[in-house]
């Protein structure tokens, strides 16, 4: 298995109930898988642990075959090669879009990176508004620039947390057919998490429930467009 | 949590910015610490003398000033701040900031120049006797001892109350005085049942900030002659140099300050105020006509004159006469002075408290929300016991280090080296003034959303490349007047200065303090205009930060 969550808990403090408490799921490489459930049910929580923003109080994750955390292991957000669009995007406002993409791209050459730069560019259809900050694009426009920052650095998962939640409703459709092709493109394994069924319906290879705090398993096949 | 997980976060979070905050706020506590412990310290004979004959004129001295000035500036600024938010009078949009102006003159400036013009010899006393041939009887209007004290306090202290009021009234106010007003009430009725329960705590917060600088205020109580535990400070210090019977009346100024604080929590009790409507609408102002709305004006127009346009006024006067006298190269080393340690102050200010937000930022939780208390406790500890504790402790410091100074320095054993330099007042203004640097970058810190910097950490970059490319430039702002309010604090401030200053180290305030002592009043105006001008252009930043 690519992911392998195996008992994961979590809560924000010792009086109140765990949000996520004994979860396991595992995902293969390249599956598209998408998280539905009601707000608080702790799915953007289980993202944050994946990415190490968050710190689990028990269980451990492991990642392309390495152990990310752990009872005795915790690998920093930095170190761990995880991919994250946020649900405000969180483009930093005072950076191009361009800066924006090769924040992550430090440890390659001058000229890979420029190589690197073009390529994202081209894959999310943003050439022309390289040079512009992020306040001067339109909300569909700045998705994908933090779809391709996330994916510039070549993450082995990518996470995305309520993606199409700052859209109207009548780009919705359109801009998913967009992040599924990119998706498709860049051949990515991902995790998806929405409240808006239809969102995962149009994405995800695979939907998981989730209730309140516990995992209650119920998993089914969803058909891909 | 098992042991080994709470292991592994230990380690995660011990990085080398937690332990500069760390080292920043031990320095910050240390000095206060100092006099806490001075009460479990065997007394000397002059503290058995002060104990038995002047301690509790002191205590009285002080809880009397509190009280009036408490009070009476609460009142004024409750009552103007009501009167420009909820009415509409001729001039009452230059009103509004107007009002504010009196916050720029410091106290001790105001009563030198008052006491000065109601003397005998003063502009008022002379008109009336050269052109109205009216003789006053001595005493009715001289502003001097503790009435003039509370006068002056009150007059130049209210705009505290006035501006966070104001802004409780314009921003928050309105869906409940509206509501009010569709139940009946009106005029005096909403202003008793609703106005003044609900903006109860905004009234609190900006009467403890009007206690907190009375207390802390060495220059009107010493310059009219009220004995108050500031003043005792520095006639123990100064005057019997016995920095144990000074610590402990620190230790006492502190108790009293923490009465205030355990009152403040007793008299919120269970309430809670918080407003769920987060976007209320402006408050709707009626119209004042005819005679009601230039009789408002006139009470905001006579409190303008008296708290700022006057004084100002005079105080130009004055040094159209003697600036010439004034404007010698010496002037200029007070500026350098008051400049450098200003600079090198506010510098160390922002340092810290850039890296006490971020850990906040970073990691909430009770003890970084501790961390944080500590940071800015300094605002409320008053000058003089800030000072004393730093005395104390530097004194010891040098005790400790003696053996270390003919090596290390070529100097005399016994020599002082610590406590005669200006590291010393320096630590001093850091404490006292954290709190102007850390709220504004703490408050910077709350508008940028943590998503930027986790987005950051996922890019694969550090905490500090993160810093400096993604939190830095986003702070600039923050961090400019953060620096800028703690410097212009920092240029006004006189007990602190008084006590900790190096041999012959003079800056813009103490010798203004010290031309106004020495009846030099006229010589005083100059620098006195120029640290008026330097607050006035503080108190339009803190405007500015507020508004944004």
């Amino acid at each position: 298995m690519f992911v392998q969550i195996q008992n994961l808990s979590f809560h924000y403090s010792r009086k109140q109930n765990p949000v996520i408490d004994h979860f396991s799921l595992s995902i293969e490489q390249g599956e598209i898988v998408g998280i539905v459930g009601a707000s608080g049910s702790g799915k953007s929580t289980l993202l944050r642990l994946l990415a190490g923003l968050e710190d689990p109080t028990g269980g451990s994750i492991e990642l392309d075959g390495r152990l990310i955390v752990g009872d005795r292991t915790y690998i920093e957000a930095e170190k761990r090669g995880v991919g994250m669009v946020f649900q405000n995007y969180a483009l930093f406002p005072h950076l191009t879009v361009c800066e924006n993409i090769c924040f992550g791209l430090h440890k390659l050459k001058r000229s890979e990176r420029k190589e690197r730069l073009g390529e994202m560019l081209e894959l999310v259809q943003l050439q022309e508004f390289a040079k512009r900050y992020p306040h001067e694009l339109s909300g569909g426009q700045q998705q994908r620039v933090a779809l391709a920052r996330a994916l510039a650095p070549a993450p082995s998962i990518l996470l995305m947390d309520e993606p199409f939640s700052n859209l109207d409703t009548n780009l919705k459709s359109l801009i998913r057919m967009e992040v599924r092709d990119i998706l498709q493109k860049a051949n990515i394994t991902c995790l998806f998490v929405s409240h808006d069924q239809a969102d995962v319906d149009a994405i995800c290879d695979r939907t998981i429930y989730i209730d309140c705090a516990t995992y209650v398993g119920a998993e089914k096949e969803t058909v891909s467009v | 949590m098992n042991k080994s997980i709470w292991l592994r976060e230990l380690r995660r979070r011990t990085n080398s910015w937690f332990i500069v905050t760390m080292l920043g706020a031990i320095i910050i506590v240390m000095p206060v610490a100092y006099v806490i412990l001075s009460f479990f310290q065997p007394t000397s004979e002059n503290w058995q003398h002060i104990k038995e004959f002047l301690l509790a004129d002191y205590i009285k001295g002080s809880l009397l000033l509190v009280g009036s000035v408490g009070f009476l500036s609460t009142v004024i600024g409750l009552t103007l701040a009501w009167i420009v938010a909820a009415y509409e009078f001729p001039l009452r949009k230059q009103f509004k900031w107007l009002l504010i102006l009196p916050l720029a003159i410091p106290p001790y400036i105001a009563a030198y120049t008052y006491s000065t013009m109601t003397s005998y010899t003063g502009i008022i006393q002379s008109y009336f006797r050269n052109h109205l041939d009216y003789q006053f009887t001595p005493g009715t209007i001289e502003i001097m001892s503790m009435r003039g004290a509370i006068f002056v306090l009150t007059l130049f202290l209210y705009p505290y109350v006035y501006m966070i009021t104001l802004h409780y009234f314009e921003k928050q106010s309105s869906t409940y005085i509206e509501s009010a007003k569709t139940l009946g009430l009106n005029g005096f009725q909403l202003f008793f049942r609703l106005v003044l329960p609900i903006a109860r705590p905004a009234i609190i917060a900006g009467a403890m900030l009007i206690i907190f600088e009375v207390l802390s205020d060495y220059g009107v109580a010493s310059f009219f002659g009220v004995r108050t535990i500031s003043t005792a400070i520095f006639q123990t210090w100064f005057g019997m140099y016995d920095i144990d019977a000074a610590m402990r009346l620190a230790a006492w100024l502190l108790i009293i300050i923490l009465g205030v604080f355990m009152l403040e929590r007793f008299l919120r009790k269970r309430r809670k105020y918080d407003t769920n409507v987060t976007q209320s609408r402006p408050l709707a102002r009626k119209k004042l006509r005819g005679l009601s709305a230039w009789a408002t004006t006139l009470v905001c127009l006579a409190t303008f004159f008296a708290a700022f346009l006057i004084p100002f006024i005079q105080l130009i006067h004055w040094t159209l006469k003697t600036y010439e006298k004034v404007w010698r190269a010496d002037f200029f080393s007070l500026m350098a002075n008051s400049l450098f340690a200003a600079f090198i102050g506010a510098l160390i200010i922002s340092f810290f408290a850039i890296l006490a937000a971020r850990t906040i930022n970073l990691y909430p939780s009770m003890s970084s929300n501790l961390l944080a208390r500590v940071m800015t406790s300094g605002y409320a500890v008053p000058g003089a016991v800030v000072a004393i504790g730093v005395l104390a402790l530097f004194i010891t410091l040098d005790e400790k280090l003696a053996f270390l100074y003919p090596k290390l320095l070529g100097v005399e054993s016994g020599t002082l080296v610590l406590s005669l330099s200006i590291a010393m007042l320096i630590t001093g203004y850091v404490i006292r003034f954290m709190a102007q640097g850390f709220n504004a970058v703490e408050s910077g810190y709350t508008k940028i959303p943590p998503s930027y910097r986790e987005a950051s950490f996922l890019l694969g970059r550090g905490l500090t490349y993160t810093f400096w490319k993604v939190e830095f430039p986003l702070l600039r702002g923050s961090i400019l007047i953060g620096f800028a309010l703690a410097f212009l604090e920092i240029m006004k401030e006189l007990p602190l200065t008084l006590l900790l200053r190096p041999f012959n180290f003079d800056t813009l305030a103490t010798r203004t303090y010290q031309y106004a002592i020495d009846e030099r009043i006229y010589e005083a105006a100059p620098s006195s205009l120029l640290l008026i001008c330097l607050s006035i252009l503080s108190v339009i930043l803190i405007l500015r930060f507020e508004e944004k």
